[in-house]
């Protein structure tokens, strides 16, 4: 037992006796704080532990050669418990506020343990502690500005070694401060360039991230079906509807609507509608099933055949949003802050309330392997494989709401096509490549079908009227489809990976039933890819650098790059070339600005003495000194000597003179002063 | 989550840039090690010989048994400045730790308080110079040769005023400085002296007048012979300060000194006082050798043995130590402690 209990124990750590190592762990914990009070809006504890951590700090400093006494270490673990009570009744009841209860705890620990930092170890565990709560700030920080609270804390890590290191050594806190300042310089950059660069992997995650805003509002009645938000004019602060009426449509701005944090770029889809009637998009299934707030996989439709994996979206609520869980199709499992979820028909989760600002929800979502080869391989949908339509197909496949001179066009358009596959993409690009996209659309004249319209008068549109007139039209055709509505990825963020979602990123697009993968997006608004899903830059080289370009599309200039290659290398090799001559650029001209300038009145007169060399016909030796020169052309015989009224030695000997106080003492004659002897040399 | 990865890149980064900084600190490090200065215990004779003679002193600061010193541990870096830097070994049985936040060009150095060491050679074994990144994840070492920083000379005082049997002296010539033919040494210019006698280079040198003293005929020449094989280290230091003690009563007076022992090689007989000191600090570690010239020479015996042949010629003797000798030298017995 005894061995057992050595064998558990860790070895003995020093006592830390650097005041400045403590000083960074304390500096450390500042930064962790700082974050959590800018990124988390929680003011009050986070105040509370920087001052009891500085307090303790101090009486653990002057108290690290002492023993610990048993009822100090008694009374820490009390307030330990009682940090743990104020977490566990926090999160569960938000008896406190229910503000961040995971981030003050940490905030808390980290104060009370800050009365016994005896030990190096001690202080690492400080750290840690203060990494973990820069890993909740980071969780709600959605801007380059946490980068410079990042890089201060490793700095206060580094800063800790340092002093631990020369501590240890009983060395005095110095170094070469060139080498070491290169050094920490290059790990700086280098960090920053390898992750600017190298694409993050993004692993199997196993669950959704937990770290949210508790919400605790159950669900009251029945299954409310708000549509897209911001599209349609409603009352609802939210912008919630239950139908889109193509007749009328909002004005979208600019604003934020949701941060996106994501493993890949994707279409977040919230409601879907299956029945048009009289140009206005409805749901007809209102039926339901009530979930946990946690979704997990067991609970949700198996994973899709030949999948490419799975990857985390986290979303943060900017603004009032309708109680819909927007999120890449198809979900693995899925957590949000609130009492309970509902499941609708389509899929789609609701919540009990309308999303509000600060609410955060996870998702895990699948990565469908969906290529056009595999969809042209789908079986076919005839009489002899009825298992291979959708549930609800009479809704999906009825054709009625198009008109004839739609359908006919969707029987031309696609009269070459022979597999589902073909027919719907022939669709689609048709309708890209012939109708313009706009915003700016007069109102459906009274009377006319919006659908007809946009086909066949304006033909220009926006994307509920491509995504409607190529659901009807598909319908025509017999393919099952449907109007799926959310947002757009928003504007990315390659290196943050994630978006940006504002108002002008609603959007509507198609799911279209394909027997064997069930419904795929399919979009047929001009500018974006026509097959919707979404996907993985392809590999490092091409996808590094599509993760570059903001505002990435689903897939399409990742495909782009990835279709590349081994020539995926050629752009960030032509990169890594401009970098090394801008380098070499900036190394050459500080050579150059580290020559002394030339002072006031040396180059002048430099050039007066070059002139007054070739005026005496002879110029001066190399090892020829001034004076030397001086002499010996006091003995040489220059037809141009007798030029000067003086005598050609006083001038020499004078400007001989000037050169030796400048070149040997440093003092340059006055500018005026050359001026002055070149006047007499002419 | 970005931010994690940003952080995971920036402590890799740190950890390679530290390797290389660790890789480039490794180089262009010297170490040096140098007895700086001493400090005398009471009664050192470090503190009652003449200043002329301490400076005549072959090494700049000479140590005696029971006298602490300064050890200036000194690192240079050839290649521009460097650091952390560390460098720990042995003087003697102590371990030495010396280190440093940043070493310049120029150098850096510390000087280590040392405590007392015994009589002998002293020498630095197992220094090496570690370096580190300044963060402590790579370390380097390099190993430095072996070497010998100080020789711990015996303590010694005059005799002159405690030896019993003085009637012997009384019977030799007292050898002093006079005006006789041979060159006996320099002192400096008194009032009176003759210009003639002035040496010109040593008062140029000295910056003060010195003047040549010639020898008087019948000077002393004290030939000490030694026990070859004393029983303990400590016999071994107690016949060492004899007979350094010896030595210094006969140089003092103006005699020649020749220390040695059967079967070890003998010192130079001269007049200087630190050739013999330096032999005795190494005694009884010499290789063999001969017997010195024999000439008209008194010999004292400092024995711990009772060897018959060894105190077969001897004017006098010291026995250290309890053993029973037969034998008609006038001897006087001592015990192992200092000062007699």
């Amino acid at each position: 037992m005894a061995s057992v209990t050595r064998w558990l124990r860790l070895p003995a750590s020093p006592v830390e006796h650097s005041v400045e190592g403590r000083g960074f762990v304390f500096s450390g914990f500042v930064v962790a704080v700082l974050a959590i009070v800018l990124y988390g809006q929680d003011y009050v504890v986070p105040v509370l532990g920087v001052v009891a951590a500085a307090i303790g700090h101090v009486v653990s400093y002057r108290r690290r050669n002492s023993k610990r006494g048993f009822w100090r270490q008694a009374v820490l673990a009390a307030l330990v418990f009682g940090a743990l009570f104020y977490v566990i009744a926090d999160s569960s009841l938000a008896l406190f506020g229910g503000t961040l209860p995971q981030a003050n705890f940490a905030i808390l620990l980290v104060a009370i343990t800050s009365f016994d930092l005896k030990t190096r170890r001690n202080c690492y565990s400080s750290l840690w502690i203060s990494l973990a709560i820069l890993y909740l700030a980071a969780v709600y920080a959605w801007d380059y500005a946490f980068a410079v609270l990042a890089g201060l804390w490793v700095l206060c890590l580094v800063g800790f070694w340092i002093a631990s290191h020369h501590k240890r050594l009983n060395a005095e806190l110095k170094g070469p401060a060139r080498p070491v300042a290169l050094m920490l310089g290059a790990a700086l950059l280098g960090g920053l360039l390898s992750f600017v660069l190298i694409p993050q992997p993004s692993g199997v995650p196993v669950s959704p991230l937990v770290v949210s805003l508790p919400n605790f509002t159950a669900f009251k009645g029945g299954l409310e079906s708000p549509a897209l938000p911001l599209v349609q004019l409603t009352g609802d602060p939210s912008g919630a509807t239950s139908s889109i009426d193509l007749h009328f449509r909002g004005r979208l701005g600019d604003a934020p609507v949701m941060y996106v944090r994501t493993g890949a770029p994707a279409y977040w889809r919230g409601l879907v509608f299956d029945e048009y009637r009289n140009g206005a998009w409805t749901a007809t299934n209102h039926g339901y099933r009530e979930m946990q707030p946690y979704v997990p996989p067991r609970f949700l439709p198996p994973a899709p055949p030949g999948n490419l994996g799975t990857f985390v979206q986290t979303f943060r609520v900017l603004r009032p949003l309708p109680g819909v869980i927007n999120a890449a199709y198809p979900i693995q499992s899925l957590y949000a802050p609130v009492a309970a979820l509902r499941e609708d028909a389509y899929g789609t989760f609701h919540t009990p309330q309308p999303l509000r600002p600060g609410q955060t929800y996870s998702v895990v979502s699948f990565l469908p392997d969906l290529t056009p080869a595999l969809l042209r391989a789908a079986e076919p949908m005839d009489q002899e494989h009825l298992d291979a339509y959708p549930d609800n197909y009479t809704i999906y496949g009825d054709p009625s709401s198009v008109s004839a001179r739609a359908s006919n066009l969707a029987d031309e358009v696609t009269q070459s096509a022979s597999t589902e596959y073909d027919k719907v993409m022939a669709l689609t690009t048709y309708l890209q490549r012939n109708y313009r996209y706009t915003l700016d659309l007069p109102p459906v004249p009274a009377g006319k079908d919006p659908v007809d319209w946009f086909l066949f008068d304006v033909k220009t549109g926006y994307c509920e009227q491509f995504a409607t007139a190529e659901t009807l039209m598909l319908r025509s055709l017999g393919i099952p489809a449907r109007l799926a509505t959310g947002y757009a990825t928003g504007d990315y963020d390659p290196i943050l990976n994630q978006a940006v979602v504002r108002e002008h990123d609603a959007h509507a697009w198609v799911e279209v039933w394909f027997p064997g993968h069930g419904w795929v997006p399919v979009d047929p608004t001009p500018g974006v890819s026509p097959l919707a899903a979404t996907k993985f830059p392809s590999h490092w080289a091409g996808g590094g650098i599509a993760r570059l370009i903001p505002h990435l599309s689903i897939g399409a200039p990742a495909a782009a790059l990835g279709s590349l290659g081994v020539l995926a290398v050629v752009p960030p090799a032509i990169a890594l070339a401009l970098i090394a001559v801008l380098a070499y650029a900036w190394l050459r001209r500080r050579v150059w600005t580290a020559r002394p300038r030339p002072q006031p009145g040396e180059s002048e007169l430099l050039r007066l003495y070059e002139r007054l060399q070739r005026r005496l016909t002879r110029r001066r030796a190399p090892p020829e000194t001034p004076r030397e020169y001086q002499h010996a052309m006091g003995e040489h015989s220059s037809p141009f000597m007798g030029r000067w009224p003086e005598g050609p030695e006083g001038l020499l000997a004078e400007v001989t003179q000037a050169v030796n106080e400048g070149a040997y003492a440093g003092r340059w004659p006055d500018p005026r002063r050359v001026r002055d002897l070149a006047e007499r040399i002419s | 989550m970005p931010w994690l990865f940003l952080l995971a890149w920036w402590v890799l980064a740190l950890i390679v840039a530290a390797g290389s900084y660790a890789a480039w600190n490794r180089s262009g490090l010297s170490l040096h090690l140098v007895v700086r200065n001493t400090m005398p215990a009471a009664g050192s004779p470090a503190d009652d010989l003449p200043e002329q003679l301490l400076r005549r002193a072959p090494i700049p600061e000479p140590v005696f048994e029971g006298d602490g010193f300064g050890l200036e541990v000194a690192l240079h870096a050839s290649r521009g400045a460097r650091g952390p830097v560390w460098a720990v070994g042995q003087v003697g049985a102590k371990e030495v730790w010396v280190s440093a936040g940043v070493v310049p060009k120029a150098g850096w150095s510390r000087v280590k308080d040392l405590p007392a060491l015994r009589r002998g050679p002293v020498a630095a074994r197992g220094w090496r110079i570690h370096t580190s990144d300044p963060l402590g994840f790579f370390r380097g070492v390099r190993p430095t040769p072996d070497s010998e920083i100080a020789l711990i000379l015996p303590r010694f005082a005059s005799l002159a005023g405690r030896r019993e049997p003085r009637e012997l002296e009384a019977s030799l010539p007292v050898p002093r400085a006079g005006s006789g033919n041979e060159l006996f040494g320099i002192r400096e210019y008194r009032p009176g002296d003759s210009l003639r006698r002035i040496h010109w280079r040593s008062s140029a040198r000295h910056g003060e007048l010195v003047v040549r003293e010639y020898e008087p005929p019948g000077v002393q020449s004290l030939a000490i012979c030694l026990d070859p094989q004393p029983p303990t280290p400590e016999v071994a230091d107690q016949i060492a300060r004899i007979a350094a003690s010896e030595a210094w009563d006969c140089i003092q007076e103006g005699g020649q000194v020749v220390v040695w022992a059967p079967g070890l090689e003998p010192s130079q007989s001269s007049r200087d006082l630190w050739s013999q000191l330096e032999w005795l600090a190494r005694y009884p570690n010499h290789p063999s050798g001969g017997v010195p010239r024999s000439g008209r020479q008194e010999v004292v015996v400092i024995t711990a043995s009772a060897d018959e042949d060894l105190l077969a010629n001897a004017s006098r003797a010291w026995v250290v130590g309890d053993v029973e000798i037969d034998t008609d030298v006038p001897f006087e017995r001592v015990g192992l402690q200092w000062p007699l």
